[in-house]
């Protein structure tokens, strides 16, 4: 590989792993082009409803997202496109993309949505689980980006017939091309990344549960449409078949996972965690439905699981032990008759809509793909293969992936893997950073203090949207008539390439000091405009929207005159306001250029070396006098590895790494700064020397450490031990296994309960593990693992099935009745309760086991030292529970492994480098930018009452020795929280200020 | 304002006499407007007990803190680094200040350093008044802006009673008679008429201590 390298990478798959890895690697200085087969970009995410455990909207969580991506400068959208194959070496791949014909050009399309009404030809829409309809010309779904249809050729009557062209007609900006065709592109890329996401499992597979024959039997994803405002149904939850409201609703569970007869021997992860959702969120729309669902185990394994898993049982939502054997449709209702097992008693029960919780697995064009590319499949569910180590790695070098390609997980688990496979491909490349980015040209800022304020109103027709609806001429001409306004047009579409050219002209040439765009949302569109006030010298806050399309022509389509008098109102207040605008300074803070790592475990130790190869320097800060954490108490894995020659290899890399500086035994005493600048106080024993070190990002990686238990006779009678200790007698050769004929293994010690009612993750898979190893060692030993639910999610599931296979005996226990064990001499009686045979069971045990809980390392102080939130468990608490995984709340500091919540150690790596990427984005940069749109305070009138302090969620203000608040512009977000609650009026959030505010309602009260 | 007055200083010697290294903590609100537990309070009394130990034989070690407040956990919180190093916190605010003072380190004895009095104001550079009760039912836009539950010894609702003479207090001639005051200013504001011949109902004290220890809860500003 001595060729020379390209600063880009190709992510291909557009979901909210793919996305995810673009905003990443741009950040991070790399130019990134984004393929994805469909017309948009979004993915699976873009068709829930809400999100587990906190019921967050998904698509109000993923827009956001998706618009980033949409306009940033250093990612290259290649939607309808696939990745045909892959030529060259790591560091230089040519890649071979080909662009389906959209018909419609994208670079003139202004997504207006004209084509879509008038388009004559309907369809079954896919989006909508074809529950719902979609036009031949069509966006799959009304947030898309791109925001710009493409003709499905199948059954479009021009293509089909040679006649029709409607969409032609209307279009208003000319953009639809029948003569385009695909086009096949070279792009040359360092690396590649593919997050080729999921399609959910066929369950037509599953005959004996009738979907496809049944039309009241749905899919949970199709089952997401049913529930989404913006599905099929609107929201209420009606059935297919009569489109009645169901009263009475099943799910069951597994359907095309954990089932070896159809070839997908793993658990698909998230069907426990989604049904639950889907069963809670069903009842937040109608309290008097009935809903159960029907489950193997309940995987609820992951952060905040097990809470909402409780929460849905206080909720009355009925959870029934059993696998459904078969399910009828009773032909005059339509309502869905299901046998099934419980306690072993056949039971039958009516119910008027099932779900099936459907499984994850990768498409036939995915595995398509991935022989073309030369990455190898897993045998268990074709998913990607990668090395335990090294989870981001495909078995092409070069190659990387994320997200459930590479193995059943959720949405955070993406997002994490997402973020860490940005920084292992980049890390190949980090010194081709920044060489192929955008450069824009910005004129010196023009100062304007003391200028009359010189308004320019630019209405928008966009196409018939507004236009249709509203007088855009009247409104344009009433514009003219307002107080500062020395400039009003009307254009077809403000938004167009070619109207900020004549933005920027008619700014020059008028001498503008203010504009006014009258148009659309500046969620999605105020940035545009603002790049372009900035390319002719003007502050971007100078700048002003009134939204008089999705707040006025789209809501009063009845009423041209009345949404035409509202329009003007509209603009008013934004001329109003405008006129008030500042311009407001940001300043430049230079980002120091290192890194300070928490922690030398194998979270801290992946993450010090992966920021060492991204080029940046980095600190590693360990209390104890060796590196390595509880990695040196692991000995194998299920998977065959050996966890201590990879240890040691890691340390040999980690103290040998010129960029690494290695501080050991030491304790960090103090912390102050921001983003980009932060410094931070150790303690270096045993002669307690002080140093002060100086970094841009801080990794906490604190680690966690197993339970040591109260119960069970631990720590009184010899023969209990902890899964650690047994692990580390058995390496030792300190278990003398001939001498042993029954070992117990008891699992959710310290985990599951009311003092610490969250799963400890690890476990399940710890004890499958370790009894393996038993039977490896001593074929005859009899083990016994009672537990409560197995979780061995996504492809762990196999070993869980081997274990069984190699004649480990497993004991469901419910919590109600825990085992007990007693000790007669030497030995220990386990006396559990069975609960299908309703009889305890009394089992002589050698060897007590017991699989405690994972414990986040004390770290109260140091929290509180970085100002960091944690769980009520002790737990690091990440800025959102889905989309932010590794971030604080508080800018700059990221987190991994063990502290964040109990997980894996493959787990443990994908998120140390996820941290690492996050990190780059900010390390990545000379300089941030702060201020702009932050809370000022006037200190003479605070009267340092503290209502300030305690408003912020970021823990910014603070009152200084001189006995006021002060509020640090580089950490303020300019949310306005205190702004609001300060009871002197002394804190302003600048560009909404009280004054500009007062002015728009005066603006809008002169007209009524 | 909260307005206190020192204790005598053989008072407090007394109290902190046990002790060798205490914390001297000092309040900048109310007690430091009335001229009791402010900065320069605090620099005066730690150099008066250090004198007053020093003739005695025995020294001391006072840490001397001059907090914002201290009737905010913000700021009590403030002294977290170092309270334990003393063996007793004498704070110079209000009884509130010592008191959460109290709450807030529990293994460290919290003194008074200061008789906390009334409510009231500055009539003149060192001579502060009394004004308000905190009955929790307030009355002053019946009686002329002046206080009966505060002004009149005996908090009387309807008029004066037969203790009042030439305009003083039976109770102290040096005090106004507070229904004096009331009446003259009604008729100063020709409310007299229409305001004093109006009885006023007995007052529900339950506002007040009568209903037990106080406590206001914002739910719209709570969090």
């Amino acid at each position: 590989m001595t060729g020379r390298k390209i600063g880009a990478v190709m992510v291909v798959g557009g979901g909210i792993g793919g996305v995810q890895s673009a905003l990443d690697l741009a950040e991070a200085g790399y130019k990134v082009y984004l393929v994805e087969s469909s017309p948009s970009i979004g993915g699976r995410m873009a068709q829930l409803d809400k999100t587990f455990p906190t019921n967050d909207c998904s698509m109000c969580i993923l827009s956001p997202k998706l618009v980033e991506c949409g306009r940033h400068p250093d990612i290259e959208l290649l939607t309808y496109s696939e990745l045909l194959g892959l030529e060259g070496e790591p560091g230089n791949f040519r890649a071979k993309v080909l662009k389906h014909a959209r018909y419609v050009r994208e670079d003139i399309c202004t997504g207006c949505g004209t084509c879509q009404q008038k388009c004559p030809r309907r369809t079954a829409s896919e989006f909508d689980g074809e529950l719902g309809e979609r036009k031949a010309i069509y966006v799959p779904y009304p947030q898309a980006i791109p925001n710009v249809p493409v003709i499905d050729k199948q059954i479009c009557t021009y293509f089909l017939k040679g006649k029709c062209r409607v969409c032609e007609k209307v279009c208003p900006a000319g953009a639809i091309d029948f003569e385009q065709e695909d086009e096949e592109l070279e792009i040359e890329v360092g690396a590649v990344i593919l997050a080729l996401g999921y399609e959910t499992f066929d369950a037509r597979l599953r005959g004996e549960y009738g979907y496809g024959r049944y039309k009241n039997v749905v899919t949970s994803l199709e089952f997401e449409r049913i529930l989404s405002a913006s599905g099929p149904y609107r929201g209420e939850i009606l059935r297919p078949s009569d489109n009645e409201h169901p009263r009475r609703i099943a799910w069951i569970q597994c359907t095309g996972s954990r089932d070896t007869s159809l070839g997908r021997g793993y658990c698909s992860s998230v069907c426990c965690m989604y049904a639950i959702k889907e069963a809670i969120i069903a009842q937040e729309h109608d309290p008097n439905l009935e809903l159960t669902i029907f489950y193997n185990d309940i995987r609820a394994f992951g952060k905040g699981f097990e809470g909402y898993y409780e929460s849905a049982k206080k909720a009355g939502i009925r959870f029934v032990k059993s696998i459904v054997s078969d399910v009828k449709e009773l032909p005059r209702t339509k309502d869905l008759f299901i046998r099934y097992v419980e306690d072993g008693e056949v039971k039958e029960e009516n119910f008027e809509l099932v779900v099936l919780s459907v499984g994850l697995e990768p498409s036939e064009q995915t595995k398509l793909l991935a022989k073309k590319l030369g990455v190898e499949l897993e045998p268990c569910g074709g998913f990607c293969s990668t090395p335990f180590f090294n989870p981001l790695s495909t078995t092409r070098e070069g190659v990387y992936v994320c997200g459930v390609f590479q193995g059943p997980k959720d949405i955070p688990e993406t997002v994490m893997q997402a973020s860490a496979a940005s920084a292992v491909a980049s890390a190949t490349i980090s010194a081709e950073r920044g060489t192929m980015l955008q450069q824009r040209q910005y004129l010196p800022e023009k100062q304007i203090k003391g200028e009359k304020p010189k308004i320019g109103v630019f209405v928008c027709h966009c196409g018939i949207n507004i236009a249709a609806v509203v007088d855009v001429e009247a409104v344009r001409d009433y514009a003219r008539t307002l107080p500062h306004v020395v400039w009003a047009e009307d254009n077809l579409f403000t938004c167009a390439q070619d109207t900020q050219e004549r933005i920027k002209k008619v700014i020059q040439e008028e001498g503008l000091n203010r504009v006014v765009v009258a148009a659309c949302s500046p969620r999605t569109h105020e940035p545009l405009f603002r790049q372009t006030l900035m390319e002719v010298g003007l502050n971007p806050y100078l700048f002003e929207m009134a939204n008089i399309r999705d707040q006025c022509s789209w809501v009063h389509m009845k009423d041209k005159e009345g949404a035409t008098q509202k329009a003007k109102d509209l603009v008013r207040m934004a001329v109003a306001n405008a006129a008030l605008l500042e311009p407001l300074e940001r300043e430049r803070l230079p980002v120091r250029k290192r890194a300070l790592v928490v922690g030398g475990g194998l979270a801290g130790m992946t993450a010090a070396l992966g920021f060492a190869e991204q080029g940046f320097e980095v600190f590693l800060v360990e209390r104890e006098a060796e590196l390595g954490g509880n990695m040196r108490h692991i000995y194998w894995t299920l998977s065959g590895e050996d966890p201590q020659a990879f240890l040691e290899e890691m340390i040999e890399r980690v103290t040998t790494h010129p960029a690494i500086q290695v501080i050991t035994n030491a304790e960090v005493v103090d912390h102050e700064g921001v983003q980009g600048n932060f410094s931070t106080g150790v303690m270096i024993a045993p002669t307690m020397t002080y140093r002060k070190l100086e970094h841009g990002v801080t990794v906490l990686a604190t680690g966690g450490e197993e339970y040591k238990p109260k119960e069970y006779l631990y720590g009184e009678h010899p023969a209990v031990l902890t899964q650690m200790e047994l692990e580390e007698r058995i390496a030792r050769g300190e278990l003398d296994l001939g001498e042993l004929r029954r070992v117990v293994m008891i699992q959710c010690v310290g985990s599951r309960t009311e003092q610490r009612p969250y799963c400890s993750r690890i476990c399940c898979s710890v004890a499958v593990k370790n009894a393996l190893k038993l039977k490896e060692l001593a074929p005859d030993l009899e083990i016994h693992v009672l537990f409560r639910d197995i979780r061995t999610y996504g492809l762990l599931e196999q070993y869980y099935t081997k274990a069984r296979e190699r004649g480990v005996i497993f004991t469901r226990y419910i919590p109600e009745r825990p085992p007990e064990v007693e000790a007669e001499g030497n030995r220990l009686l386990v006396k559990v309760w069975e609960n299908t045979l309703k009889d305890d069971l009394i089992l002589e045990a050698d060897l007590v086991v017991l699989s405690t809980a994972t414990l986040p390392r004390e770290n109260e102080e140091l929290a509180a030292m970085f100002k960091v939130q944690r769980t009520l468990e002790g737990f690091y608490l990440e800025a959102h529970m889905k989309l932010r995984p590794v971030d604080f709340s508080s800018d700059g500091i990221y987190m991994c492994g063990l502290a964040h919540s109990p997980k894996l150690m493959d787990e443990t790596i994908s998120q140390a480098q996820a941290a690492v990427a996050r990190a780059s984005t900010l390390l990545a940069k000379d300089e941030i930018e702060v201020g702009g749109v932050v809370a000022r305070v006037e200190p003479e009138l605070c009267a340092a009452c503290l209502i300030c302090v305690r408003a912020c969620p970021y823990g910014v203000p603070y009152i200084c020795e001189d006995g006021y608040s002060v509020i640090d512009p580089a950490k303020c977000r300019g949310c306005g929280n205190c702004a609001a609650e300060c009871p002197q009026k002394a804190i302003q959030l600048q560009h909404y200020r009280d004054e500009q505010l007062v002015a728009k309602v005066l603006a809008l009260t002169r007209g009524i | 304002m909260i307005v206190a007055q020192a204790k005598p200083i053989e008072e407090i010697l007394e109290m902190i006499d046990k002790y060798d290294k205490i914390l001297l903590v000092g309040c900048k609100g109310c007690v430091a407007v009335c001229a009791a537990g402010g900065e320069k309070e605090v620099q005066f009394l730690a150099s008066a007990i250090r004198t007053a130990r020093k003739t005695q034989g025995r020294e001391i070690e006072i840490r001397e803190v001059t907090l914002e407040r201290q009737c905010d956990p913000e700021y009590v919180e403030q002294i977290r680094g170092f309270a334990g190093d003393y063996q007793a916190i004498l704070s110079i605010a209000c009884g509130v200040g010592v008191q959460f003072m109290a709450e807030h380190y529990r293994e460290i004895p919290a003194l008074p350093g200061l008789n906390t009095s009334f409510m009231g104001g500055a009539l003149e550079q060192g001579v502060w008044s009394e004004r308000c009760q905190g009955c929790g039912n307030c009355v002053l836009h019946l009686t002329g802006g002046i206080c009966p539950i505060t002004r009149c010894s005996k908090s009387l609702l309807n008029g004066p009673c037969g203790g009042s003479s030439n305009g003083k207090c039976e109770v102290d001639p040096e005090v106004d008679c507070g229904w004096q005051l009331i009446i003259e200013r009604l008729k100063a504001l020709g409310e007299f008429e229409s305001r004093f011949m109006e009885i006023v109902p007995i007052k529900d004290w339950s506002t007040s201590r009568d209903g037990g220890p106080r406590k206001i809860v914002r739910e719209d500003m709570r969090q």
